[in-house]
């Protein structure tokens, strides 16, 4: 759903196309105040979309789940979801047990504290939206100018969809942005890693070298510095390809639908006379 | 698009596929003809198993199209099919009847541009209840010669009181069918057409009634072969896979006559015709006595 509010290309200018519906509305519930919100995805994932396409007549492809025993198309209303709890061994359940203990989102966005933006590590950040004033924009532009004059960020929950997640609601560019972080659990520890045992304590010289290294290329980060080049080839190949064969995926057209709706009137009509 | 649901079971799909490419006749013109004449084909395949030639990249040589007897691997629980048991191939075959609207659309959404039916009905397999001619001429000989002794044969068979229908194969040829009442083995009614092809070969020296003969240049084969259990004939209005579309047409007996064209017979022109020479055609069954 993402990708239909992109543009063509993404990659001529800095930031990605500004997405024309929102996916949720709640509000930011602080104590007892709240402030009515709009939720913008924020993040494209993928740079070009290929659709699978028949070789031979050009039609678009679809998965089937299939039996691995006979090779046959296993309908959705046969289909269970299976929890490996031992080799070749399941525990099986249907779409709605599981559906029964999903967390229903509450339309609200909890914050439950105030933290320093850069004291949260972004190997937490998950995934980040745009909230948009929804009604009222006064709630929404103190709360907006209190964190960028403290800097500050809150820390809170909110549940997209079925899964609840741990958020950070931040500014950034002169908005309030939400970032939904991964869980702990989710996340390596590196020290844990065998590899970083014994490192070696560094000569001095060396790391007076590399200190200087450091030094001369310290510069500010843009990200408008990188440059997706698969991307842009593919992008390139795109457009040399319009201009060649396309290939036309087959639609029902109005026009034959029409012609074909009145003539199945006529026969119709004309089955239905007694003889 | 939910009206045409409303109308039809069946899910019309790529209607705006080109089958017929020279006359740029797409699947959608096709499954219209196929409606619009169905008043006119049911009556005639009712009961019948059908037998298809299915085009689903169009006629074009180049590309596949495959013969089937059996219903294709997603047919749906409303179409109605007979399992026969194919003693050829060792194995039941279930065979599509088409007795109504849907059927009939939805065999032209299989891109089954041909469409075949035997000369019994599903109930009664071993009783033919049509004699059939096929009168295919080799050539030079054309479709006006082919007219020339399907006049003969209509003449012959009038006088001993059996009522003969005509229909353009679609290709070169001639159909002629004769409804009867069936109570005769294929092998009588097949005896039966042999013997009036011979009779034929003796009148008009074009015409040839041994199938070593038919490829005789310039010869008429009075085909008698076909009158055999599950061997088939084009059914009335069938498309044919000809480049432009011709359709498997039955005429009024006035129309056959020398300078008859099949490619007068169309996709286009057949639907415009409003003559309906084979109504009525199994009311006026024959006892024939052999």
């Amino acid at each position: 759903m993402e990708q239909e509010n992109l543009e063509n290309s993404q990659i001529k200018q800095a930031g990605a196309a500004i997405p024309r519906r929102s996916i949720w509305s709640g509000s930011i519930t602080i104590g007892l105040v709240n402030v009515p919100v709009k939720l913008y995805s924020m993040i494209y994932d993928k740079g070009v979309t290929f659709h699978f396409l028949h070789k031979t007549d050009g039609q678009p492809l679809k998965y089937v789940k299939m039996c691995t025993k006979d090779d046959k198309i296993v309908p959705w209303n046969e289909v269970v979801r299976g929890y490996e709890v031992a080799k070749d061994e399941f525990v099986t359940f249907d779409k709605k047990e599981l559906d029964a203990v999903k967390p229903e989102s509450d339309r609200r966005i909890r914050i439950n504290k105030f933290v320093d933006y850069f004291s949260v590590d972004p190997i937490y950040f998950d995934r980040t939206y745009a909230l948009m004033p929804d009604k009222s924009k006064d709630a929404y532009g103190l709360l907006l100018t209190a964190l960028e004059k403290k800097n500050k960020a809150g820390a809170g929950r909110i549940t997209l969809r079925t899964k609840e997640y741990p958020a950070l609601l931040h500014t950034y560019k002169g908005a309030l942005v939400l970032t939904t972080l991964r869980y702990a659990y989710d996340v390596v520890d590196p020290s844990g890693f065998e590899e970083l045992g014994k490192l070696k304590e560094p000569e001095k010289a060396e790391l007076d070298m590399a200190v200087k290294i450091v030094n001369e290329l310290s510069g500010e980060f843009d990200i408008t510095e990188f440059e997706d080049t698969y991307m842009r080839k593919v992008e390139a190949m795109i457009s040399q390809k319009r201009k060649g064969e396309k290939i036309q995926v087959e639609k029902l057209p109005e026009v034959e639908a029409k012609g074909l709706m009145a003539a199945l009137r006529e026969t119709i009509k004309q089955l239905e006379q007694p003889k | 698009m939910d009206e045409l649901k409303n109308l039809t079971k069946v899910n019309l799909k790529n209607l705006d596929k080109t089958l017929y490419p020279d006359i740029k006749a797409t699947k959608g013109q096709v499954i219209e003809h196929y409606i619009k004449m169905a008043p006119k084909i049911l009556p005639v395949i009712v009961d019948r198993p059908l037998v298809l030639t299915r085009y689903p990249d169009g006629v074009d040589k180049a590309k596949v199209s495959f013969y089937e007897k059996n219903a294709p691997e997603g047919t749906p629980k409303w179409v109605k099919t007979k399992t026969i048991y194919s003693t050829a191939s060792k194995r039941d075959v279930a065979y599509i009847i088409c007795n109504d609207l849907d059927t009939l659309i939805w065999l032209a959404n299989l891109a089954a541009l041909e469409i075949h039916m035997p000369f019994s009905t599903a109930k009664n397999l071993d009783r033919p209840d049509l004699l059939f001619f096929d009168i295919d001429p080799e050539p030079p000989a054309t479709l006006s010669d082919a007219a020339e002794v399907a006049l003969l044969l209509k003449d012959m068979v009038s006088e001993i009181g059996l009522t003969p229908f005509i229909k353009t194969s679609g290709k070169k040829g001639l159909h002629i069918i004769i409804p009867i009442v069936p109570e005769h083995t294929f092998e009588k009614t097949r005896a039966f057409v042999h013997s009036l092809g011979i009779e034929l070969a003796k009148k008009n020296n074009l015409v040839v009634s041994e199938f070593k003969d038919t490829k005789k240049p310039g010869k008429v084969f009075a085909d008698y072969l076909q009158n055999s259990p599950m061997r088939t004939m084009v059914i009335p209005y069938s498309l044919r896979s000809t480049p432009n579309a011709t359709v498997s047409t039955p005429l009024e007996w006035s129309e056959v006559k020398k300078g008859i064209n099949p490619s007068d017979y169309t996709i286009s022109s057949v639907v415009q015709r409003r003559v309906n020479p084979w109504k009525d055609i199994f009311e006026k069954k024959c006892k024939l006595e052999i």
